[in-house]
């Protein structure tokens, strides 16, 4: 089957003919309908701390066409996604409705002395987050998948596994945002939306988006905004505080994984504030913050959010079911329908801020 | 009255005569009959953090109220009250909400500089800490900032419920809400660690690891509850937690020393989605370095910070008081000498070498 290989960190993603192994006991073989270009592929594909040859992508929704002889949930001809958080659903986190803590998430991969799930002739090649969207067939563990109502197009639904839950989740789960609260999201891209309509959907007090890009301060407001700011025609921190009629917000999520923006982040908090901390930050870049000053006397909250601490099986389908009932906005998350072979020129639009998903869809 | 003037930065803490004005408006003439020595007052009076000069520290007070102003409407004279740092308006939309540590308007009920001082000297006006200026027979406070207590809690043991009492055990029952069964570190066994050490306990921890440089303090520590003590020196310490809840780490850590060092090892002694709780006073320009993914997002961890055990005082000193009449709530044991308010500075020396956990001033 046909899928996109990178071969060298910082290299272009090649399109080459892959073998992919049939399903084991616990495996899922899906005919891929629709793969999302999230920006951590990217980065990781640019900065390493991932093995090569590789194939990315983990924004996955599909077509069930086999199913392993243990897998109960699934039959061929569903509809499914595939979600980044990996977990055994036997330990204490997983049996306490936290998958995403799960002590065993290495539960979804093969052993190591296991055929690889993906090889090009004697070559292995590896999956990213046990995933590997970027081809038009997957195979993953059952764990890793969701079963999503057939009437929910397949290039929005693939969005669930990652940008909404990360999104969504950040202000619902790991924000816990509640109504009358004032928010403020830093970076309005895949994921930042999604934190704005979550907190909308939370019924937030006033959300302010700050993004340099208009047109994505745009698309934030279609997503629920209440107010936006542009840092580059005004201070962002001084703008935001103005907005909150004075005084600083409740929660702060930056998502646009910068220093600069964490700092203002920090910044407009008011008091028992508290900064969630989505963005893929750089690594080996520390940040700094006024321990005392900054977040000791004020009692700010300093949050690292991973993956939105989604529980997959609860949180996806309950996504899912609102936009049936069109209170999730799905559709404007895709802003272009790409073919395979476009992937390195998508990424590249992401790259100049262009775009706030670019979808891979396969016939 | 007798009061411990500082007269500048570093200067220490002299008694001498001064004046101290009569209560307007909402405000409490108290009769100090015991006022403990919280670090805090130590730290502010050495290092600058804004404090007007010259001033009187102190701000663990309890005692009998001599005098109301004319619209003070809690109190009568006779009651006895605990005194506390955290100021709160009352009237703000965050008091009215419930949350009075969040206050926007803490000085409403403040003498401005423009009003008569409280306190003074010859005319010179004399700086009264927190608004209360402890380190002194008589004190003058704002209704707002007092709590009355029942009659039958010392005086001693209830000087330390308006400071290191919120500060320590709301830390753990307000700030980090402990609940039954969660693994606690608490780094730092002085007053605050201790009330940490007690509210988690009271508050159904299942495991308090108690860390300190002085093992000396691991008796007092262990009598307040804490279940297992570690001696840095002993071994890398981050090690040793980890080693004590079978490599998982705990649900929350408290730092109440006030070192970069320590809110470090107290942010790698957590296991998956732990917290960790700044409560000791940083040094004013201090800053803490972290890296995002392995520090922060991995572990799915928080830094939190904590001031003042994020306390409603008129509900939460009310509590304890009431835990301690019921034998729940340790303060008799916070109290480890009574000194006279000539002996501060000793005092103080004292801390500094880690000997007390709480000198506190008596009057008769």
């Amino acid at each position: 089957m046909k899928a996109a290989v990178l071969r060298e960190i910082g290299g272009p993603f090649l399109i080459e003919d892959v073998d992919i192994d049939a399903p084991n006991a616990h495996e899922v073989l899906i005919d891929v309908k629709a793969s999302g270009l999230c920006h951590s592929d990217l980065l990781y594909a640019q900065r390493g701390g991932i093995p090569v040859p590789i194939v990315m992508g983990h924004e996955v929704a599909g077509v069930v066409r086999a199913v392993g002889d243990a897998v109960t949930v699934f039959q061929p001809g569903d509809h499914v996604v595939g979600c980044i958080v990996r977990a055994c659903f036997n330990c204490a986190h997983c049996r306490n409705g936290k998958p995403y803590q799960c002590e065993h998430p290495d539960a979804v991969e093969r052993p190591a002395d296991a055929p690889s799930r993906l090889r090009q002739g004697d070559e292995n090649i590896a999956g990213f987050f046990s995933m590997s969207g970027f081809a038009e067939q997957m195979l993953a563990h059952e764990n890793q998948l969701v079963r999503v109502p057939e009437d929910i197009p397949f290039d929005r639904a693939c969005l669930l596994g990652c940008a909404v839950a990360t999104g969504m989740g950040s202000a619902l789960n790991t924000g816990q945002v509640r109504v009358g609260d004032t928010v403020a999201v830093f970076g309005c891209g895949g994921v930042g939306l999604n934190v704005v309509q979550g907190a909308a959907l939370a019924g937030a007090r006033r959300i302010i988006a700050i993004d340099p890009v208009a047109d994505k301060r745009e698309l934030a407001e279609r997503f629920g905004a209440t107010h936006t700011v542009d840092p580059l025609a005004a201070d962002a921190v001084d703008a935001v505080i103005a907005l909150n009629h004075g005084e600083g917000v409740d929660k702060a999520f930056e998502v646009a994984g910068r220093k600069d923006t964490f700092a203002q982040a920090v910044n407009v908090l008011g008091p028992q504030g508290i900064v969630l901390t989505v963005g893929v930050q750089r690594m080996n870049d520390p940040a700094s913050v006024k321990i005392e000053k900054g977040v000791r006397e004020p009692q700010h909250g300093i949050r690292g959010v991973h993956m939105g601490s989604t529980n997959p099986r609860i949180d996806l389908p309950f996504y899912a079911e609102l936009y049936q009932q069109g209170r999730l906005n799905l559709d404007d998350l895709v802003s272009t329908r790409i073919a395979l072979a476009d992937i390195n020129e998508a990424y590249a639009n992401l790259e100049a801020g262009k775009v706030a998903r670019a979808v891979i869809v396969f016939d | 009255m007798k009061a411990a003037v500082t007269t500048e930065l570093g200067a220490g803490f002299r008694v001498e005569d001064i004046d101290i004005d009569d209560p307007r408006e909402r405000e409490v003439l108290v009769r100090v009959k015991a006022s403990g020595l919280c670090h805090s007052d130590l730290t502010v009076s050495v290092n600058d953090y804004g404090v007007p000069m010259p001033a009187v520290f102190g701000h663990e007070i309890a005692g009998v109220v001599e005098a109301i102003g004319p619209d003070v409407t809690e109190f009568v004279v006779g009651d006895h009250v605990v005194a506390s740092l955290v100021h709160s308006c009352f009237e703000c939309d965050r008091c009215r909400a419930g949350k009075p540590w969040q206050c926007t308007d803490p000085n409403k009920w403040a003498r401005t500089p423009d009003d008569p001082a409280k306190l003074s000297r010859g005319g010179e006006r004399i700086e009264d800490f927190q608004g209360i200026g402890g380190f002194a027979e008589y004190s003058l406070v704002s209704e707002n900032q007092l709590v009355k207590i029942p009659e039958e809690v010392p005086f001693d043991a209830a000087s330390v419920l308006g400071c290191g009492v919120v500060t320590g055990a709301g830390a753990a029952i307000n700030s980090a809400d402990v609940s039954v069964g969660d693994t606690v570190a608490v780094f730092g066994c002085g007053g605050v660690g201790l009330n940490v050490i007690q509210g988690a306990r009271l508050a159904g921890a299942k495991t308090i690891i108690a860390i300190d440089l002085a093992v000396e303090k691991f008796e007092l520590a262990r009598k307040f509850g804490a279940t297992h003590v570690v001696n840095p020196a002993d071994g890398d310490t981050v090690e040793q937690i980890r080693a004590l809840t079978g490599g998982v780490g705990v649900d929350k850590a408290f730092e109440v020393i006030g070192l970069n060092l320590t809110v470090r090892q107290a942010l790698e002694s957590l296991a998956m989605g732990g917290q960790v709780y700044v409560v000791g006073l940083q040094r004013p320009d201090s800053t803490f370095e972290f890296e995002f993914d392995p520090d922060l997002m991995v572990g799915q961890n928080t830094i939190q910070g904590v001031h003042m055990g994020t306390s409603s005082i008129k509900d939460d000193i009310a509590m304890f008081a009431q835990f301690y009449l019921q034998g729940r709530f340790n303060l008799d044991d916070l109290v480890s000498k009574h000194i006279g308010l000539e002996e501060i500075d000793e005092a103080y020396v004292e801390l500094k070498t880690g000997k007390t956990a709480r000198s506190v001033v008596v009057f008769d």
